[in-house]
C-alpha cells in the first residue's frame, strides 16, 4: 500500500489499485445510506416535531441486509458487493495509472460519517442522557440483581460531570474530523476512545460493540493513509514527508458548493444537533417515563400490613406473594419489592422513546423488583397498572389508593390473578450512602 | 525546542505535482543540533531540579523497606512498593498556609524550589563564566530517568489489573447490597471488577505503556498511551472520589513532559504538512564498560518489573488475592442464608425489616467472612479498602463504602469444637496503608494520617474503651484447634513479608468481638449460639437460600478457596 502513504502521483502497482477499488467500494457502501429504511426515516422528520432522537437515529444508520441485531454478517455481504464491484471495475478501467483523487474523495466521505456517528453520541453524553441517575428503584435493588450491561450505565449514571467530560472529547474528536489536516489525529484518537467503548460492550455485553466496531474500521481506514508517515517520524525517527495532495477546486461553483455542504451539515449535525439534545434533556426526553406520577407519592415505602384475600401475612423476605416494600417513582412508575422471581428484560440498546411505554430503561437488565407504570385516575382514586416487563405482557389490574396524610397510602384491589390484595405503605426516609458520601466525602466518618 | 527554525530542507510542494527528497539524502547530511536559547536553557534547568524531585522517593519507610527487602523470598508487594512511591519535596510539609490544594501542594512547593534553584544555578553559571551553549546531553538523562520512573509506576498498576486483583469481584455480601448503599468509590471499583477479563485489557493497555517506555524508539507511542489511559483514571478518581487523583494525575505529567519534544514534529507534520526532520540527540556509549553497564541496568529493569514481578502478581492472584482474604472459610458453611429464627438473651424477635437488633440476612463468604445485616445505623469506614494489608482481618474490600446495615466479621474457626471467634472487620481508626508511598503517592486518606482531630480521636478512644480490649480473647485450647493464620497459605504464597506482619500484629486491638458455636450437618440449616459485640446471648437459625444473581459470574475467580 506504499501508494497510499508517498501520494506518489506516478503509476501505482496492479495490487495496490485493486485494494483500492475494493475498499473505496466497502467503504461507500457502508458509509452511504443507500436502503429504503433510512429515507422512509428521513422523510418521516417532516411529519413531527424535531426531536434530537430523530437525528440521532439518522447518524446511527449502518447498511443492514438481515433481519434482527445488527451483526457481522451485514458486513460480510457489504465486502462480497465490493468484491464483485472491484472486479468489474477492474475489467473495465485499464487506463487508470492511479487513484489519488479518487482516494480523497473517498476519505471525505469517510470523514464525515464517521464525525457524525462519534458527534451523535458525544452530545448525548455532554448532555448526560445516555445513562442517567439511577431510578429511585434502582437505588434500591441488589447490586447482584442487576445484569452487567445495566451495572456499567448506572455506575456511569452517578456521576453526569464525567459522562459529559466523555461526551466532550467524543465532540472535539469528531469536529477535528471535519477538517483534512486534523482527521488524522481525530481518527488516531477514536480509535484508543472507541476502541475503549469496544472492549467495554463486549465486556459488559452492551448491544453496541457491532456499531462501535464500525466505526473504528472507518477511523483505522482513516489513519492507514497517515500511518508510515507517523511510525517513520516517531518510531523510526526519520525525515518523513507530508500528504501532498490537497483537492484543487479552482472553480467558483466548486468553492461555493463545498462550503455550503460543509455548514450545512455542521449547522444540522453539530449545532441544531446539540441545541435540541439540550432541550431534550431539558423537556424531560430522557430514558425515563415523562408522564408525572401521584402528586407527592415519590418515595420508598415499607409495607407494614399485607393481606391477600384478607389473609394476613407476616413480614417475610422469602414469601413468593408477601410485598418487602413499594416505591413511587416520580414519574408513572411503581415498583414492587418481593420474592417473587422475574425473568430479566435483557434488552440494552439505547433507545430514547418520544412513547413512554417505550421508555424501558429503569427496569432493563434490572431483577429483584417489579415495575408497573400506571394511569392515574384522580377522581376514583385508582391506579390501573401495567407491569413494564416484556415478559409479564398480560400482567395488568387496579388498585385504589387512600392518602394517609403524608406518611403513606393504604392500596388495595384485585392483583393479576385476581387475588384482592390489601397493603397498607409507610413511607421510610431513607438516607442513601452514594448521595451522602457524595455530600459530606469521604474523609470524615459517617453512620448511617 | 526551536529545532523548526533551522531545517532548510523542505521540499516543494504543489496542487498537483510533489516532489520527495529521496530520503537518503537527508539522513547523509549530518544535522546540527539546534541551539538552545537562553530562556530555553533556563527552563531547562527548572525541568531539570523539578523532574528529579519528582522522581525520587521521598519517604524515609520507602529506603527502609527497600533495605529490609528478603530478596529471597517476594512478595508481589513488595516490589509494587518499590515501583509506587511517592516523589517531590516535602521538607517543607505538604500544604501551602494549610490549604493542601487537593493534594497537589506537594507539586506547587517542588515547583517553586525548583524555579528557585534553576536562578540560582543560572546565577552562579553566568557568575563563573562556564555557562553551557546546549544540554543535550543532560536533557538525554533526564528523559532516562523520567521514562524509567514513568514507565516502572504504571507497570507496578498495570499488573494488579492484568491478574485483577486491584478491582475485585464483589463478594456475596456486596452483591447483596442496594447499589444505593455503597459509596460512588466503590461503585466504581466494583463496575470493573465484575468485568475480569475486562480488568485484564486495562492492565496490558498499562503495562504496555510502561513496557515501551523503556526503549528510545517507542517512547512517543508509550507516552501517548500513558497519557491517555491515565488522564482518563485522573478524571475517574475526581468524578467518583477515588482518592488518587494525585497519584494518576503524576503519570500524566510524565507523560507529558515525554511528549514535548514530538508534540511540535507531529503538528508540523500532520497539521501544517510540512517537510518534519526529528532531531533526536542519543549520547554514544563507545567503551565497553558503558555498554555493559546500560544493557545490564536495562535488562535487570525490566527482568524485575516485567518478568518477577509477573510472576509473583500471578502467584498472588491465585492464593492470596490482594485485596480480599486469603484464607478459606469454612467448607460447609458457605454460602447465603435467611434468618428464619433469632433469640437475644432468649427473647424471640420475629422478623421485621423495622427492627434494630435483629439479624435480617447472613453470608459466609468463601473466605473466612461472616456477614449479616442489621436495621440499625453504624459507623461505616470510608477508605477504599485499598492498601497492602497481609492479615486477612484487615482485608477491608468487602467493608469499605458498605452500608445499608451490613456488618462484616472475619473469624477464626475451630471446626473441632464447632466454634467461630470473630472480630468486627470495621476499625474506627484503620491502620495506616501504603506507608512506603508518602506524600503524593496514594499514601491513605486523611482519618488515618496524623492530623490532630485524627489524634485527638485516637486517644480518646484509647482511654474511653478498655472493655473493648481483650487480651488473649481466644482460650488456649481453642487456639491449638484453630491454627496459626498465618501459616494458612499456600507455599508458594508464604512470604517473609506475610510473616513478619503477622508477627507485628498489635495483642490488644480494639475491635468488636463475638463467640459463636455453630451447628450443622449439611449446611442447609445452620444454628449459631453464643455471645455476640454487644456481650448479649443470641441463638440464630439460619437456613440456606439459593440466590440467582442477574449478575452473570466470570470465568475468572481469583484466589483458591
Amino acid at each position: 500500500m506504499s501508494a497510499f502513504i508517498d501520494n506518489k502521483t506516478s503509476s501505482w502497482t496492479e495490487p495496490e489499485k485493486f485494494l483500492f477499488r475494493l475498499f473505496a467500494l466497502y467503504f461507500f457502501v457502508q458509509a452511504l445510506p443507500l436502503d429504503a429504511h433510512f429515507f422512509s426515516q428521513l422523510f418521516s422528520l417532516a411529519q413531527h416535531n424535531l426531536y434530537y432522537n430523530d437525528i440521532f437515529q439518522l447518524t446511527h444508520y449502518s447498511p443492514k441486509f438481515f433481519a434482527g441485531a445488527d451483526s457481522l454478517a451485514n458486513w460480510g455481504l457489504v465486502l462480497l458487493i465490493a468484491l464483485i464491484g472491484a472486479g468489474v471495475w477492474s475489467f473495465i478501467d485499464r487506463s487508470s495509472k492511479e487513484y489519488t483523487k479518487l482516494y480523497y474523495w473517498i476519505r471525505v466521505i469517510v470523514r464525515y460519517r464517521l464525525a457524525l456517528g462519534i458527534i451523535a453520541y458525544g452530545f448525548i453524553k455532554f448532555f448526560p442522557i445516555q445513562s442517567p441517575w439511577p431510578s429511585l428503584s434502582n437505588l434500591n435493588t441488589n447490586y447482584g440483581d442487576f445484569n452487567r450491561w445495566k451495572l456499567f450505565s448506572l455506575s456511569l449514571g452517578i456521576v453526569p460531570n464525567y459522562q459529559s467530560f466523555l461526551g466532550l472529547v467524543e465532540i472535539i474528536t469528531g469536529l477535528l474530523l471535519l477538517f483534512r489536516k486534523t482527521a488524522t489525529i481525530g481518527a488516531f484518537i477514536i480509535v484508543i476512545f472507541t476502541g475503549n467503548v469496544f472492549m467495554s460492550n463486549l465486556a459488559y455485553e452492551g448491544g453496541e460493540y457491532v456499531y462501535s466496531l464500525y466505526l473504528i474500521s472507518f477511523a483505522l481506514f482513516l489513519l492507514v493513509f497517515d500511518l508510515q508517515r507517523i511510525i517513520r517520524l516517531l518510531i523510526l525517527q526519520k525525515a518523513t514527508s507530508p500528504n501532498g495532495f490537497k483537492p484543487a477546486l479552482t472553480l467558483k461553483w466548486q468553492r461555493y458548493t463545498r462550503l455550503t455542504l460543509k455548514s450545512l451539515i455542521i449547522f444540522f449535525f453539530v449545532i441544531v444537533y446539540g441545541f435540541k439534545t439540550q432541550s431534550g434533556l431539558k423537556k424531560g426526553l430522557t430514558l425515563y417515563p415523562n408522564t408525572k406520577g401521584l402528586p407527592g407519592a415519590a418515595g420508598l415505602y415499607n409495607v407494614a400490613t399485607f393481606r391477600i384475600n384478607s389473609t394476613k401475612i407476616p413480614y417475610s423476605k422469602t414469601d413468593p406473594i408477601r410485598w418487602q416494600d413499594v416505591i413511587f417513582e416520580k414519574w408513572n412508575t411503581i415498583s414492587i419489592k418481593s420474592n417473587r422471581p422475574v425473568i430479566l428484560d435483557t434488552s440494552n440498546t439505547t433507545l430514547i422513546s418520544t412513547d413512554d411505554q417505550e421508555r424501558l430503561y429503569e427496569q432493563q437488565g434490572s431483577a429483584g423488583r417489579h415495575y408497573y407504570s400506571y394511569n392515574l385516575d384522580t377522581i376514583t382514586h385508582t391506579l390501573r397498572l401495567q407491569n413494564r416487563n416484556k415478559n409479564y405482557k398480560n400482567e395488568s389490574w387496579s388498585l385504589h389508593y387512600e392518602s394517609l396524610a403524608g406518611k403513606g397510602f393504604i392500596l388495595s384491589g384485585l392483583n393479576q390473578n385476581k387475588d384482592s390484595v390489601y397493603a397498607v405503605l409507610n413511607k421510610i426516609d431513607k438516607k442513601y450512602l452514594v448521595k451522602e458520601a457524595a455530600k459530606l466525602g469521604r474523609r470524615r466518618g459517617l453512620t448511617l | 525546542m526551536s529545532k523548526i527554525e533551522t531545517i532548510q530542507l523542505e521540499p516543494t510542494i504543489s496542487t498537483n505535482s510533489y516532489h520527495v527528497q529521496p530520503a537518503g539524502l537527508v539522513e547523509e547530511k549530518k544535522l546540527a543540533l539546534p541551539l538552545w536559547r537562553e530562556y530555553q536553557r533556563i527552563l531547562f534547568r527548572v525541568a531539570f531540579l523539578f523532574f528529579i524531585s519528582l522522581s525520587i522517593p521521598n519517604s524515609v519507610e520507602w529506603y527502609r523497606q527497600l533495605i529490609a527487602l528478603d530478596w529471597t523470598s517476594l512478595h508481589y508487594r513488595d516490589l509494587y512498593d518499590i515501583a509506587r512511591f511517592g516523589s517531590g519535596i516535602n521538607f517543607f510539609g505538604n500544604t501551602i498556609f494549610g490549604n493542601p490544594l487537593l493534594g497537589y501542594a506537594n507539586w506547587v512547593i517542588t515547583l517553586g524550589i525548583s524555579i528557585a534553584g534553576g536562578l540560582v544555578w543560572t546565577f552562579i553559571v553566568k557568575k563563573r563564566g562556564t555557562e553551557r551553549k546546549e544540554y543535550n546531553t543532560l536533557y538525554y538523562w533526564l528523559r532516562v530517568v523520567v521514562r524509567y520512573r514513568a514507565g516502572i509506576g504504571i507497570i507496578g498498576f498495570g499488573f494488579t489489573k492484568l491478574l485483577p486483583t486491584q478491582l475485585p469481584y464483589p463478594s456475596l455480601g456486596i452483591l447483596n447490597t442496594n447499589f444505593g448503599d455503597l459509596t460512588a468509590q466503590k461503585i466504581y471499583w466494583l463496575s470493573v471488577g465484575i468485568v475480569p477479563w475486562y480488568e485484564i485489557f486495562a492492565g496490558v493497555v498499562e503495562v504496555m505503556a510502561g513496557a515501551l517506555l523503556f526503549f528510545r524508539r517507542t517512547t512517543t507511542l508509550g507516552a501517548i498511551l500513558l497519557f491517555g489511559a491515565l488522564a482518563d483514571i485522573v478524571y475517574v478518581n475526581f468524578a467518583y472520589d477515588g482518592g488518587v487523583h494525585v497519584y494518576s494525575s503524576y503519570f500524566v505529567l510524565l507523560a507529558a513532559f515525554l511528549l514535548v519534544n514530538d508534540i511540535p514534529d507531529i503538528y508540523r507534520l500532520l497539521v501544517q504538512e510540512r517537510y518534519t526532520v526529528p532531531l533526536n540527540y542519543y549520547p554514544a556509549f563507545n567503551r565497553p564498560w558503558q555498554k555493559y553497564a546500560r544493557l545490564t541496568l536495562k535488562s535487570a529493569t525490566i527482568f524485575l518489573f516485567l518478568v518477577v514481578l509477573f510472576y509473583l502478581q500471578v502467584v498472588n492472584f491465585l492464593y492470596d488475592p490482594y485485596k480480599q482474604p486469603a484464607v478459606a472459610g469454612v467448607k460447609n458453611l458457605r454460602g447465603n442464608y435467611a434468618v428464619t429464627e433469632f433469640k437475644i438473651n432468649n427473647q424471640s424477635i420475629p422478623y421485621s425489616p423495622l427492627d434494630t437488633l435483629r439479624w435480617q440476612e447472613a453470608t459466609f463468604e468463601n473466605w473466612s467472612t461472616l456477614t449479616f445485616r442489621v436495621n440499625k445505623p453504624t459507623p461505616l469506614d470510608l477508605s477504599n479498602g485499598g492498601g497492602d494489608p497481609q492479615r486477612d482481618v484487615n482485608r477491608t474490600f468487602e467493608v469499605s463504602g458498605v452500608a445499608g446495615g451490613q456488618r462484616v466479621f472475619h473469624y477464626y474457626a475451630d471446626e473441632i469444637s464447632k466454634m467461630l471467634y470473630l472480630e468486627d472487620k470495621y476499625k474506627a481508626v484503620p491502620d495506616r496503608r501504603n506507608i512506603t508511598a508518602g506524600a503524593g503517592g496514594d499514601g491513605g486518606t486523611e482519618i488515618n494520617l496524623n492530623s490532630p482531630d485524627n489524634t485527638q480521636r485516637k486517644n480518646l478512644r484509647r482511654t474511653n474503651n478498655p472493655s473493648r480490649q481483650q487480651e488473649s480473647w481466644i482460650p488456649q485450647a481453642a487456639l491449638a484447634n484453630v491454627g496459626d493464620e498465618v501459616n494458612k497459605i499456600a507455599p508458594l504464597a508464604m512470604t517473609t513479608r506475610r510473616i513478619r506482619e503477622y508477627a507485628k500484629a498489635p495483642k490488644n486491638e480494639e475491635r468488636n468481638r463475638m463467640i459463636l458455636n455453630y451447628e450443622t450437618t449439611d449446611g442447609n440449616r445452620v444454628i449459631l449460639t453464643g455471645i455476640n459485640e454487644h456481650k448479649d446471648s443470641i441463638y440464630v437459625v439460619l437456613d440456606r437460600i439459593n440466590r440467582n444473581y442477574s449478575l452473570k459470574p466470570s470465568s475468572l475467580q481469583a484466589g483458591k478457596y
